[in-house]
């Protein structure tokens, strides 16, 4: 059966875009999916820096559509999850050395070899957009709980849907004690605002940070918030899809597990 | 901490959140987007209409105008046409 091809995107740059197609593809592939992510920011690559794999380019994605190498040579295996692949960014061309229609037949190819496909589309909704959802069945837009943020999600919302693409939403770095406060936009106030379902939330959270200067995967920290909220979004996009969306809240574990105990036993 | 208490018995009241603030502007920002019209789809609304009112009237087209004009709360189509005369094959 092919694969599902998934396009993470969000309008806006500086959202957490790669941070979670590394997160989420990681945390798939280490449920044994075989997955690839592919970065579709052309002349602005990143996807390889943050997941640590940047000394082992040798093609590109530009060189892979284009027919000057296969797509296992352009495919890096990951340093640590056997059955996760990046597709890396072209440095030196620009958006339009590849077009919608050779993404859509190079993705065919790779749909018959990986059980998920991910591009992380580059930030705006110009040729580099167009190029990332061509090829696309499904998408998650990313969006921070800000004004500009959820402004941008909406305009690339009303894109895909134009595009025949039901998108799914990821609120990233929520932080909790703002939102109590009143000084952040909840999920809820941003659902209000965007009409999308909702797939996950991501606190705020320096392990990412860190994750990221060492290049890698956040999921493995079992201690960071945020990689276990990625860890969920796996789990939901691949054959749990009532998996409850955990909020994130300023309340400490232990208050947690007492609730959701009583909750259980009423 | 006393701040916090203080500001909770006298100051902030409902709906004076930041957050608040923040969901206004966005609803009001996404509703003018989608408002916005691009001068090429105005100027193919333009042809339609002239191709409509012409069926009808004997217009002078290049008096033909056709704006949108908008105001705090709403947002309406001013299209502003010369009759030189009606019709009578109808």
């Amino acid at each position: 059966m092919d694969g599902k091809v998934i396009v993470v995107t969000s309008g806006k740059g500086g959202v957490g875009k790669t941070t979670a197609t590394a997160s989420v593809g990681a945390a798939l592939a280490q449920t044994g999916k075989r997955v690839v992510v592919v970065d579709m920011d052309i002349g602005l690559r990143n996807l390889d820096v943050v997941m640590g794999l940047e000394n082992r380019i040798v093609f590109n994605i530009v060189d892979a559509v284009n027919g000057k190498c296969k797509s296992r040579q352009a495919a890096i295996k990951d340093r640590k999850i056997d059955n996760l692949f990046l597709i890396p960014a072209s440095q030196n061309d620009n958006k339009n050395a590849i077009t919608p229609e050779k993404m859509v037949e190079f993705v065919k190819e790779l749909k018959k070899e990986f059980d998920f496909v991910f591009m992380d589309c580059p930030a705006g909704i110009e040729q580099g957009f167009e190029n990332a959802v061509a090829a696309a069945d499904e998408a998650l837009v990313i969006c921070t709980p800000e004004v500009s943020a959820v402004r941008d999600a909406d305009r690339v919302i009303g894109l895909l849907y134009s595009k025949s693409i039901t998108p799914k939403l990821i609120v990233n770095r929520i932080v909790p004690e703002m939102v109590e406060r009143g000084d952040m936009l909840s999920h809820t106030d941003v659902l209000d605002v965007l009409s999308i379902d909702l797939l996950g939330l991501i606190p705020m959270d320096e392990n990412v940070v860190v994750a990221t200067n060492t290049g890698t995967p956040i999921i493995f920290n079992n201690q960071s918030k945020a990689g276990n909220a990625f860890k969920r979004i796996g789990l939901r996009l691949d054959g749990h899809p009532d998996l409850p969306i955990e909020v994130p809240s300023t309340k400490s574990s232990l208050w947690k597990k007492i609730v959701q105990k009583f909750a259980v036993k009423k | 901490m006393i701040n916090r208490l203080i500001q909770k018995l006298f100051g902030k009241q409902a709906g004076e959140e930041s957050k608040d603030i923040a969901k206004k502007r966005l609803k009001l920002a996404l509703v003018c987007d989608k408002l916005e019209v691009s001068e090429d789809i105005l100027k193919k609304l333009q042809t339609d209409i002239v191709a409509v009112i012409s069926r009808y009237f004997e217009i002078d087209k290049t008096e033909f105008n056709i704006d949108i004009q908008r105001t705090d709360d709403l947002a309406s189509l001013v299209l502003n046409t010369p009759i030189l005369r009606t019709r009578t094959n109808y």
